[in-house]
This record gives structure tokens, sequence and C-alpha cells, in this order.
């Protein structure tokens, strides 16, 4: 019986909002957060933080018994000239150090203070300042092209403007928010963030998809098939929410109960997906089946004469 | 049975064939090995940051530069720098070139330079001197002179390039050009692919010298060499490769001054450091013909033939000094008159002396790398941190199944749902890792996240199968069912095609790390689509029709 109560849920929903208001939030979502990116990328240069990978520098996770302060404490004594820039507790009995970019000399400094102090039993992790501009230009490329091809697809598939374009607007839409999400909340843009917003494109064209062809090449009334689509659609992404979270939780928080050290990198991927799943909600449910609400409507030359008569 | 008649139903059908055979090979694969471990072949691989290890990212320094310099004014300046006064040209070619001198010269001392070969004629006070040579040839060896290093000829479909092999920067280069009126057309940062792909073997030699033929440099961007070495603390990683230097033979002329003789590239074969009779460690070494002729020619013009104690023969790698000693007696003798190929660099009769011989061996034997590599890139994970990681994602994977499962019955209340759509997914990971144990895919940290990833759109795409098949909430007619599930796969192809092409292009630029993840998405996908979700698709049919049946 449980399942009634789902649709019940979307009735309300659908009759709790009407079309403009469906396409005026999410719109005003996504033109903040371009003012917010933008805003960050006149301030800093960049729309969103960079992580070691692109701006170059070096990540160490040492084994300790102090607290993180006292050894990036330790750090910043032994190297003045390449002191860490943070530190913080990595979970099982593990620093975390990040320092700047630093040249080939001064990093086998380190490597070698390091071996000798806390033996072998070391993350390191280095990237030069050089390489990282390159990577940051491929990255950039990788989103792009990733989404002009998503775009050339998605035209291919519908062969109409309106539908198509909506589906690219709300994955630029989910990208862009989810971006500015990342920026308040401080995760930075690592090689793992920058795989996570292209499986975004992924996730996020996958529901408008599903919504667009239940809408457009299907029988029955747009409310029925909407109401049939969002069961699915809202289906799909509760189980990879449900997937991803438990993988955020484990990645992120194990350190606290187990003696397992944080993976950063899938926390990293799982929290930007999270988010932008959860953005991909409103621009599939609100700004797509918005967009498509008026598109039929509007197509439908009844309604349009009835609407007249108003 | 009802059962026993579903199964006949299913089994027929090609597509849950195709399932279970791949299935079966994929389980084969990863199980290959605990049963035959002979064979060596699949079973999981894993990465660095699964396994513990140190990696390394190189990039070879140098330039490839087009330049059109003046041939006249290149010999002008370099030969009235070394006379020491200005000399007049007096013909000119593209072959030749001609000038005069006050000063009595040899063609020894005009040849010095390697511009050539030289005729000298002197009458009546004035030498001529007559240089055989081509203008590609100044500009490199001027090139050579100024950088005091290789420069060699790159062809490709660009033209004719200048490869400086060594660090510089198109400021450096504009300076030493503007004294010879000369300017750079093209610069390009970096070493031809020629260079970068012998970088590399003599890298995979020196690699296996130390017993490490695991492990194989591979060439990133057609600009980096990337060294993945499994097991290896990061100290020793870059012991071996990262600063594997660049041998040369330098003869002191004056002081501290030094000539060059040859380079590492004319080192033929290297003995094993030994004692002689006298208890004197030596590493016994042969130089090519070429490399003997030139050591040959320097021996005498800096005289060390003659004065061996004081010019001594120095061997340089990475332009520091590693080995110092004058020639001895015999050597200088014979070096008067003919070129010997056969040479020993010796120490003492101590222990450290045997230590420093096995150390040069070392040296000599991996060869000089043609150009120096500069770490740009350098990691270590511990085994033991490996080991956790792979154990914590292991965990999660299985929490994650479990929640999906939850929230998948909590949706639909049947577990005849619940289970086939759960253990599809399952086989899809088991799919994919058998495909990545076939291929020898080093699973790491983003693979893993590739396959999470894989198995979350693998749920949303039996979601929309299921939601299709049931949208009345029972199995509808056959004709009605194939034209849903070819509805449904309409909606699934055309979001698998968006994944895929969404993923190709971190595969095609191919940086590092994340090549893996994209590679493991797109099989995934591409498992998904063809082989398990048709199966899927045919089997619910099967459990529903059973239990309306029911």
């Amino acid at each position: 019986m449980k399942s009634i109560n789902i649709e019940h849920y979307i009735d309300a929903y659908l009759r709790r909002f009407s079309t403009k208001q469906m396409i005026a939030i999410p719109m005003v979502a996504l033109l903040v957060s371009l003012m917010i990116l933008g805003w960050s990328y006149y301030s800093t240069g960049s729309p969103v933080e960079l992580g070691v990978e692109f701006t170059g520098g070096t990540i160490v996770t040492v084994e300790s018994a102090s607290p993180y302060n006292v050894v990036q404490q330790e750090f910043a004594t032994q190297f003045p000239d390449t002191s860490p820039l943070s530190g913080r507790d990595a979970g099982g009995g593990r620093v975390l150090l990040q320092f700047g970019p630093m040249d080939e000399t001064q990093q086998l400094e380190l490597n070698k203070y390091i071996s000798s102090n806390y033996g072998k039993d070391v993350f390191l992790k280095q990237m030069s300042a050089l390489y990282g501009e390159k990577l940051q230009r491929s990255a950039i490329k990788a989103v792009l092209y990733a989404f002009i091809g998503m775009a050339i697809i998605v035209f291919f598939i519908f062969k109409s403007i309106i539908p198509s374009g909506a589906v690219v607007l709300s994955a630029f839409s989910d990208i862009i928010i989810a971006a500015t999400l990342m920026d308040l909340f401080n995760i930075s843009l690592s090689l793992g963030t920058v795989a996570a917003l292209l499986m975004l494109i992924g996730y996020s064209v996958d529901s408008d998809i599903l919504l667009t062809t239940r809408l457009l090449k299907r029988r029955g009334t747009t409310d029925e098939k909407l109401r049939a689509a969002m069961k699915t659609g809202l289906t799909m992404t509760s189980t990879t929410l449900a997937a991803i979270f438990v993988l955020f939780v484990v990645s992120t928080f194990a350190h606290f109960f187990t003696s397992f050290s944080r993976i950063d990198i899938i926390s990293d991927i799982s929290l930007v997906l999270l988010l932008g799943l959860a953005v991909d909600l409103m621009n599939t449910w609100m700004l797509n089946t918005g967009i498509l609400k008026w598109y039929t409507s509007r197509d439908a030359p009844t309604r349009k004469k009835r609407g007249r008569k108003k | 049975m009802n059962g026993e008649e579903g199964e006949k139903g299913l089994s027929g059908d090609y597509r849950v064939m195709l399932l279970v055979g791949a299935l079966i090979l994929s389980l084969i694969l990863l199980f290959l090995p605990t049963v035959f471990p002979e064979l060596n072949y699949g079973g999981l691989r894993y990465g660095l940051d699964l396994d513990g290890g140190s990696w390394l990212q190189l990039r070879p320094e140098g330039a490839l530069v087009q330049i059109d310099a003046d041939m006249d004014q290149i010999i002008s300046q370099e030969y009235g720098a070394l006379l020491n006064e200005t000399i007049t040209l007096t013909r000119e070619s593209s072959s030749e070139v001609s000038f005069t001198t006050n000063k009595i010269v040899t063609d020894k001392q005009i040849e010095s330079l390697g511009y050539g070969e030289a005729t000298v004629l002197t009458r009546g006070g004035v030498t001529t001197v007559d240089l055989q040579l081509s203008k590609t040839q100044v500009i490199t060896t001027y090139l050579e002179n100024k950088f005091k290093t290789e420069v060699v000829i790159i062809e490709d479909r660009d033209g004719s390039w200048f490869e400086i092999r060594k660090k510089t920067s198109a400021e450096e280069l504009e300076s030493l050009l503007i004294p010879v009126k000369g300017s750079i057309l093209a610069y390009k940062d970096g070493v031809s692919p020629t260079t970068l792909a012998d970088t590399k073997i003599i890298l995979e030699n020196k690699l296996n010298l130390f017993g490490l033929s695991d492990i194989k440099p591979t060439i990133v961007d057609n600009e980096f060499i990337l060294i993945d070495l499994a097991g290896i603390d990061i100290d020793t990683a870059l012991d071996l490769a990262g600063t594997p230097g660049k041998f040369e033979i330098r003869i002191q002329t004056e002081g501290n001054e030094t000539q060059h003789a040859i380079y590492g590239e004319d080192i033929q074969s290297v003995g094993f450091h030994k004692t002689d009779t006298y208890g004197v460690w030596g590493v016994p070494f042969t130089l090519t013909q070429q490399g003997a002729d030139a050591l040959k020619e320097v021996a005498i013009e800096t005289n060390a033939v003659i004065d061996p104690d004081n010019h001594n023969v120095i061997m340089l790698l990475d332009n520091k000094e590693i080995y110092s000693a004058p020639l001895s007696k015999d050597l200088a003798d014979s070096l008067k008159y003919v070129p010997v190929q056969q040479m020993s660099a010796s120490f003492g009769t101590d222990t450290g002396s045997k230590e420093r011989a096995k150390q040069l061996e070392t040296h000599l034997r991996a060869g000089a790398l043609p150009v120096n590599v500069e770490v740009i890139g350098s990691g270590q994970v511990p085994a033991s941190l490996g080991a956790q990681f792979k154990e914590l994602t292991a965990i999660a994977g299985l929490l994650a199944i479990i929640v999906v499962s939850f929230v998948i019955y909590f949706r639909y209340r049947r577990k005849e749902i619940m289970l086939p759509m759960i253990l599809t997914s399952l086989s899809e990971v088991i799919m994919i890792l058998g495909f990545a144990s076939a291929v020898k895919w080093q699973l790491d940290l983003p693979a893993i996240a590739g396959i999470i990833a894989v198995i979350g759109t693998g749920i949303d795409h039996l979601v929309i199968i299921t939601d299709e098949v049931l949208y009345e909430g029972k199995l509808p007619p056959t004709k009605v069912y194939l034209t849903r599930i070819s509805r449904a796969f309409g909606i699934i192809f055309a979001a698998a095609a968006t994944t895929i092409i969404a993923m190709i292009w971190l595969v095609w630029m191919g940086f590092g790390a994340m090549r893996l993840f994209a590679m493991t998405t797109i099989v995934g996908v591409l498992i998904g689509v063809l082989i398990a979700r048709p199966a899927y698709a045919r089997i619910i049919k099967e459990v529903l029709k059973e239990e309306q049946e029911e």
C-alpha cells in the first residue's frame, strides 16, 4: 500500500507547483550559481578551488601518535621554505599534510626527511605545477567535450530543439550548481571530482531521457505520464543516492569507528555525486518537467485555444 | 512444478545463455590463478594504490626548435673568438666556407670546434682556411658548442627540427642567436617521439638490470614517461629511475677547465668490477670505434698523453663528477699513436673502492639517457594502507548492495523483483572483473569508483525495464510486453550512449589515473547494455509470469 502513498505525494507536488514556478525556481538557482562561480573566478582566478593535482604540490600522510598540528609544526620548523599549507587527521593513526609546489631538490630533501623519521610506511603524492596546468586544460577539455558529445546524442535522439534543449539545459545546470555547492562545501577540484562531474552528466541524462521519452512518445494525458515517469525516475535516483551515500559514509567516516584510514578520492567522488544527484532531482522534476509541460501544452492546438479564451 | 517450467523457458533463451556463458567465463578467468598458478593468467590485479608501491612521472628535458641563422656570421664569430682576431671571409657557398687569418694555425685546431673538415694553407704570412660544411651542420655545431650538449636533427611532418637535449627556454636560445643574426622560427618544449621512446627503452633496460623486469615504463601524452613500481618504495624508485643521469667523459685542460671527449652512448660494453693482479679495484669497459677516436684526439689536444698527471680523465653523471683519475702511463703512451677501445676505470684496493667500482659499473652499464629527465610527479602508497583501502572498498561495496536491495524492496514490495535485480547487478560486477582480469587491468581506486558508477546506472536501467513491464501493475500480454521492452531499451541505449560519450574523452586524452576509471565505466556500460539487461528483461518476464500463474 506504500506505493500509493508515493503517487499521492507526486500528485500533491504536481498540484502545488505551476509550470511557471517549476521553471523559475531552478532557473533562479542556476543564475545565482553562475553569479557565485563568476565572483569566485573574478576574485580567485578559478571558478572552483583547485586541488593539488591541478595546482601542483605535495600530499603526505605519515603515521604519528601526535595530533596533526604538532606534526605540521614540526615540518614547518624543519622546512621553513616549503612549510605545509595545511594539515589534518587522516584516520587510522595517520596525519595528512599538504605542501605547495616545490622543486626537485626540495622534494628530495622532504622525502629523505620523511623516510628517515617516519619510515617507509608513508603515503606520498607529488605533482609539479607544470603538469598540473596541463592537467587542468585536459580536465576542462574532458568536461567540455563530454558535454558537447552528450548534447549531440540527445539532439540526435529527440530530433527536436526544445525537448533536447531542455535535457541539455538541465544537465548543464546540474554541473554548474554542483560546482557551486563544491565551492560552498569547500571541496576542491581534483581528478576524482572531475570524474564525478562527468559521471553526473551520465546520471543526469538518464532520468531526463526517461522523462522526455515517456512524455513525448507515449499515449495518455500529460499528468498521467508524468506521474508514472516520476515514480520510475525517483526510484532510480533513490537507489543511486542510497548506494553513493553508503560509499560516502564508509570512505569518509569509517576512521571514526575503526582503524581504517579515510579514502579521500572515494570520499570526494561520492560527496560531489550526492550533491549533484540532489540537484538533478530539482532540475529533472522541475526545470525539465516544466519546460516539457509548457512544450506539450503549446503543441496541442485545442489547449492553445482554450488558453486564449481565458 | 511451476519452477521447472520457468527454468526451461529461460534456459533456451539466447540472451540468458549469453549471460550465463559470460558469467562462467568470468568466474573461470577470476579463479584461474587459484587453480593453475603456473599459467600466470587471469585473476585480479591491483594498482599501486591498492597493492602498495610507488610511481614516477618523468619528463625528458629538451627543446625542438626551427631556426634560421647566418652561416657566415656563425663561422666568423666562432673562429674570431677561437683565433682572437677578426677573420675575413673570402668565399662561401652552401657546402664550403673559406676565410683568411694572419695567425698560424693547424687543421687540428680549426677542426676542434667541430665545424667540419678543414684544409689549411699558409702562404706569405696569410693563412687560408677552407671548411667543408653545410648550413644545418653549422647551426647544429653552433648550438652544441653554445649549449654544451648534444643537438640532433629530427624530421617530422612540420619539417626539420633541431633537438636541443638540455633544459632551455626560448629566451635563452634567442639570446644565443642574436649575435649571429639568427631567429627562432618555431619553438617547442620537450623532445621528439623518437628520443622519448629511446629514453623509455633505456629506463626499461636499467630497471631490468636491477631485476625488475615486470616494470614497464609507459609513454603518456607523447610527452611523459610513467613508471609504476609495485612493491618498491619511493626512495629506491627515485634512485633507480628518477636520477638516471647523463654520462659524459671529459679531460682536464687547465686548472678547472675541461674538454668534452665522449658521451655515454660511445660506451659499447661494460665488464664486471674486479681486481687486477695488484688487487686494485676497477671497471673494464669498451668504447666504440668512434668513441676511441674521439678520446684519442681529445687526449692529444689536451696534452693528457704527454702529461697525464695534470690532465685527469673525468667521468660525469648529470654534470656531477663520479670519477677522476689520470690516464695510466701505458694508456697515455698508446693514445699518442692509436685509438684504444679497451679501458678500465681503476680505484684503490680498499673495500670503499670496491663499492665505488660497483657503483660506477651500474652507471656505465645502465647506459646514459639521451636527455635528462625531470621528475614532475611521484608518489607512494604503503602496502598496509593499500590493503586497508582494498578492505574498506569491499565493505563499502557490500553495504551499498544491501542498502540498494532495501530500497528496491521498499519500492516494489516483492522479493521476486528484488532478487533478480540484485543478482543481475552482481553479475555485471563479476563480468566487469572477469573482463579486467582477461585484459590484465590493474584495478585502482578510480577503477573501483567506475565500477560503482556503472552499477548505479545499471540499477537505474533495471528499474526502467521493470516499470515498463509493470506499467499496469501486472505483466501485459506478450505483444504489449515486446513494445514496452523495446521502448525501455530505447531509453537505456540512449542513456548508455551518452555515458559512453561522456567518458570517451578521458580514455582518449588518457591523463593518468582517470583513464582506467573511464575504461571500466565504458566496458561496464557495454556489458550491462549488451549482456546483463537483455537477459534481465527475459528473466523478469518469466518470474512475473510464474507469479501470476500461481
